[in-house]
């Protein structure tokens, strides 16, 4: 017995002493942070390379973790609620939840000081206005979407009706500009081609209803009209002194719209399953390669399938998808695609007042912007994981290039802090692109044959391009969504809302599955003036107002 | 077997402080507990107050504006709140029906095995998916009632259907679905208890059953029937109370747009209205009122439990 005891006791001491010794081993002169971002997202893993040669040349260390099943606004509120928050947190929807909460560190002091600098130029003084909030201070920066010097995009990072690249080189790459067309192609090309080369089936249309990411059937309609994504409305122009919000749900061309679906429906060119896929399930479909096409955002579903196909060798299949620039009617201007910077005050990076060391995270979020931070963080370092020409250019050989590609590598040597103070465009030195995937040269490089091969018959070097939308920047008030992501059921407006959100829900994929389309619209018209949709509209036009008031006097 | 017997001589002893000295070990547990109820059950339910309030974020619990009612009233008011106590209350009580005739069917079943490997091997295999979260159920459920799953297969293969059903597009199958995940995750686990029960009747009366001439069917019906009556009752009037608790994670990972109007649930409500749409009043008034719900169904079996001379709780 007593030898049983001392041995026990012995292995506690041990464990004891091991518990200790992996603190000890953890409390080298490093800063650990946390940083929470209101988005699905990768976690990386502990020790990745990147992330220790930023702690070794900052002092900083960022655990990222991501949102997981639940939207931004419940992730906050439950956050807020615990009071168990990051030391960073970029809160999307709900940013104002925690502004309102009181827990965020004003951003005021920071930016006035000559140490600071780097994070004071992100955004012109004007730009910097738009993210004051109600009482007079900055609490967020967004991170995205800001381009140092010339813009270098090459990625279309918005919605769009997708097709496979495969289907326009079977057509000889055809110039698609209407849903009509576009559908009509689908079908040519489905009536001859049932199976891929696996033997899967052919789906030729997908459109997905899961949840929020219902908007790849939903939104179409505002975008078929030629307007821009403004979210949940289109912001009529005809009187640009005085822009009126208009609902692109009862429009003509919403139900034309609707129409040509539960048409391609009732042809069995749709698939079946959905309005009742999940959004995995989504995922999984694309990813065999058997959807030909969809409406879709590039963020949504492109990092995941792409990876996938480059993995099953798929893309050299032509599996990879083009977004094209559909309008309801052709000759029509559309605006899927948006240039210059779309500046969203209402979310972005912040610093929380849980954060023990509030200077020392300013002063990280500062060094981030520096163009060694910038290179390490996109480009990786030089010799592993980029080389320079003697030009100064930078480029990646193909291995390089496969492994910045493959998932496990990317946990273990990339580290970008996306969530946290970033660019794109052009780098500092004035030649390089900030981000590889924006460098024409790395760019094309990644891009599959059949891509490639794509781009150059439409004679096309970038995503956007595809579109034709013209560069034009939008209106003060864009986006709108920025707004009405954040109704609350407090008000009229927002109640009706959510129940314009159920309503569209439930009713628009019955209408593309109707046997009698006239009857089901006409249902679903009547369900859906039941949820008030004027309370909701006449609320997007006070918004409105205000900020073409607040564009006017900045 | 009753757990308060009312014939019993209310006996006072008077309490001494030598009494107290002798049970003081009870008492500082006893106390424990006390005090852990009062932190982590009474003293959250000073939230209530929200339910009364319009309440903010800055301004709390106690510097927001106090509205009464209103929250209340916009819940009876609103079609979408007085669906989902309909949703809620059939899924509670199917899944409840559900899961207590099949645990105890299979309970009954599981004792008339004789062979004691077969028996063990058998019980274990059952309650595992109790252990699955209802994440991985839910998908597994999803697959198979999927077109292409083993559930239209096996139909049509069986010549039941022609061509598969879309079973979560249909409203009328969505009930049906969530009551059989219930069975297939929890019949083993409820069955545990009814078998202990079963186990613990005196071998003795099926012996002299036996004699009397009773078959095994005689047997079921006239010993472990009765034998079980008692634990029936108590666990149904403890699960009564649950059964506005039905569900979250199921309906709101089988759910779909299709769906809504017969999957969402209370608790799917105020995830959605109140805490999705930054409105904690109005997800604390839902709340409450499911928590007057569930105490009222407890209270009116319990009191029904006592009329007909059965076993009850308090």
């Amino acid at each position: 017995m007593k030898s049983k005891k001392i041995f026990a006791l012995t292995m506690a001491c041990m464990m004891g002493i091991g518990a200790f010794a992996g603190c000890a081993k953890k409390k080298d002169s490093i800063t650990n942070f946390k940083m929470f971002a209101c988005m699905p997202g990768k976690e990386i893993n502990d020790g990745n390379r990147i992330q220790e040669e930023i702690a070794k040349l900052t002092g900083v260390r960022v655990k990222e973790t991501w949102l997981t099943g639940q939207t931004a606004t419940e992730a906050v509120g439950s956050i807020v609620a615990s009071g168990d928050l990051p030391d960073f947190i970029d809160g999307g929807d709900g940013s104002d939840a925690l502004y309102e909460a009181g827990v965020l560190v004003a951003w005021d002091d920071y930016l006035a000081k000559p140490e600071y600098a780097n994070l004071k130029e992100m955004y012109s003084d004007k730009e910097w206005e738009m993210f004051r909030k109600a009482d007079g201070k900055i609490y967020w920066a967004n991170v995205f979407q800001n381009t140092y010097g010339e813009s270098k995009a090459t990625g279309h990072n918005d919605e769009a009706f997708w097709i496979q690249v495969r289907v326009l080189e079977w057509a000889g790459y055809p110039k698609i500009e209407t849903l009509d067309e576009y559908f009509d192609l689908l079908e040519r090309y489905y009536n001859e081609n049932k199976e891929n080369a696996d033997g899967t089936k052919i789906i030729p249309y997908t459109a997905l209803c899961d949840d929020w990411r219902y908007f790849c059937i939903e939104n179409a309609p505002e975008f078929l009209d030629g307007y821009p994504n403004d979210g949940s409305v289109i912001v009529n122009l005809t009187d640009y002194d005085k822009p009126t919000i208009v609902d692109y749900n009862t429009t003509p061309t919403a139900k034309r719209y609707f129409a040509k679906l539960n048409e391609v429906y009732n042809k069995g060119l749709m698939d079946p399953n959905f309005a009742i896929q999940t959004y995995d399930e989504y995922m999984a479909k694309l990813s065999t390669g058997a959807v030909l096409g969809m409406c879709d955002q590039w963020w949504d579903f492109a990092f995941t399938v792409n990876d996938q196909f480059k993995a099953s060798g798929f893309d050299e299949l032509g599996y990879n998808y083009i977004p094209l620039g559909l309008t309801i009617d052709k000759g029509m201007v559309n605006h899927w695609h948006t240039y210059g910077d779309t500046l969203n005050a209402a979310s972005g990076c912040a610093v929380t007042t849980s954060c023990k060391d509030p200077d020392k995270a300013f002063t990280f979020l500062n060094r981030l912007l520096d163009q060694d931070m910038l290179n390490l963080r996109f480009w990786g370092q030089e010799g592993t994981d980029y080389l320079v020409d003697e030009n100064g250019l930078f480029y990646r050989t193909q291995e390089m290039r496969d492994n910045w590609a493959d998932a496990t590598y990317q946990a273990n040597n990339v580290c970008a802090y996306s969530y946290m103070p970033q660019y794109g465009g052009t780098s500092r030195d004035g030649k390089n692109a900030m981000t590889p995937a924006e460098q024409t040269s790395e760019f094309f490089a990644t891009l599959a044959t059949p891509l490639v091969k794509c781009f150059e018959a439409y004679g096309y070097t970038t995503y956007g391009d595809f579109l034709g939308s013209p560069v034009e920047e939008m209106g003060f008030w864009f986006p709108m969504y920025s707004y009405s992501n954040n109704m609350s059921t407090n008000t009229k407006g927002g109640v009706a809302w959510i129940k314009m959100g159920e309503c569209k829900h439930e009713y628009l994929p019955k209408v593309v599955m109707a046997s009698d389309f006239e009857s089901a619209w006409a249902d679903y018209m009547e369900a859906y003036a039941a949820c008030k949709p004027e309370d909701f509209l006449a609320e997007m036009q006070t918004e409105l107002d205000r900020r073409v008031e607040m564009g006017k006097s900045a | 077997m009753s757990l308060m017997n009312p014939s019993a001589p209310a006996l006072k002893e008077k309490t001494t402080k030598a009494e107290i000295k002798r049970q003081s070990v009870l008492l500082i547990i006893a106390a424990l507990y006390v005090v852990y109820g009062i932190i982590f059950y009474y003293l959250p339910l000073v939230g209530w107050l929200m339910a009364f309030q319009t309440y903010t974020l800055k301004g709390g619990i106690f510097g927001s504006e106090w509205v009464g009612l209103k929250w209340f009233k916009f819940l009876f008011t609103d079609d979408t709140f007085v669906r989902i106590i309909r949703n809620t209350l059939a899924m509670g009580v199917i899944n409840l029906v559900a899961t207590t005739v099949t645990a105890i069917g299979f309970a009954i079943l599981l004792s008339e095995v004789k062979n004691i490997w077969g028996k063990k091997l058998v019980q274990t295999i059952s309650y595992l998916p109790h252990f699955l979260s209802w994440i991985v159920v839910t998908s597994i459920v999803h697959e198979a009632f999927s077109t292409e799953g083993m559930i239209n297969e096996l139909l049509v293969n069986l010549h039941i259907l022609k061509t598969p059903i879309s079973f979560f597009s249909h409203t009328q199958y969505f009930w049906p679905i969530v009551a059989i995940s219930n069975v297939w995750k929890e019949t083993g686990w409820n069955a545990i208890i009814y078998l202990a029960t079963i186990t613990s009747i005196d071998p003795s009366l099926y012996e002299a059953a036996a004699m009397d001439g009773a078959g095994r069917w005689q047997k079921i019906k006239h010993i472990t029937f009765p034998g079980l009556r008692s634990t029936i009752i108590i666990l149904l009037i403890m699960n009564i109370g649950n059964v506005i608790n039905a569900g979250f994670e199921v309906q709101y990972l089988l759910g779909n747009g299709l769906l809504q109007s017969v999957s969402q649930t209370i608790d799917i409500y105020v995830l959605k209205y109140g805490v999705g749409k930054m409105n904690y009043s109005l997800g604390t008034a839902a709340g409450v009122f499911k928590t007057f719900v569930s105490m009222t169904l407890i209270f009116l079996f319990n009191f029904i439990a006592k009329k007909t001379g059965d076993e009850r709780l308090f």
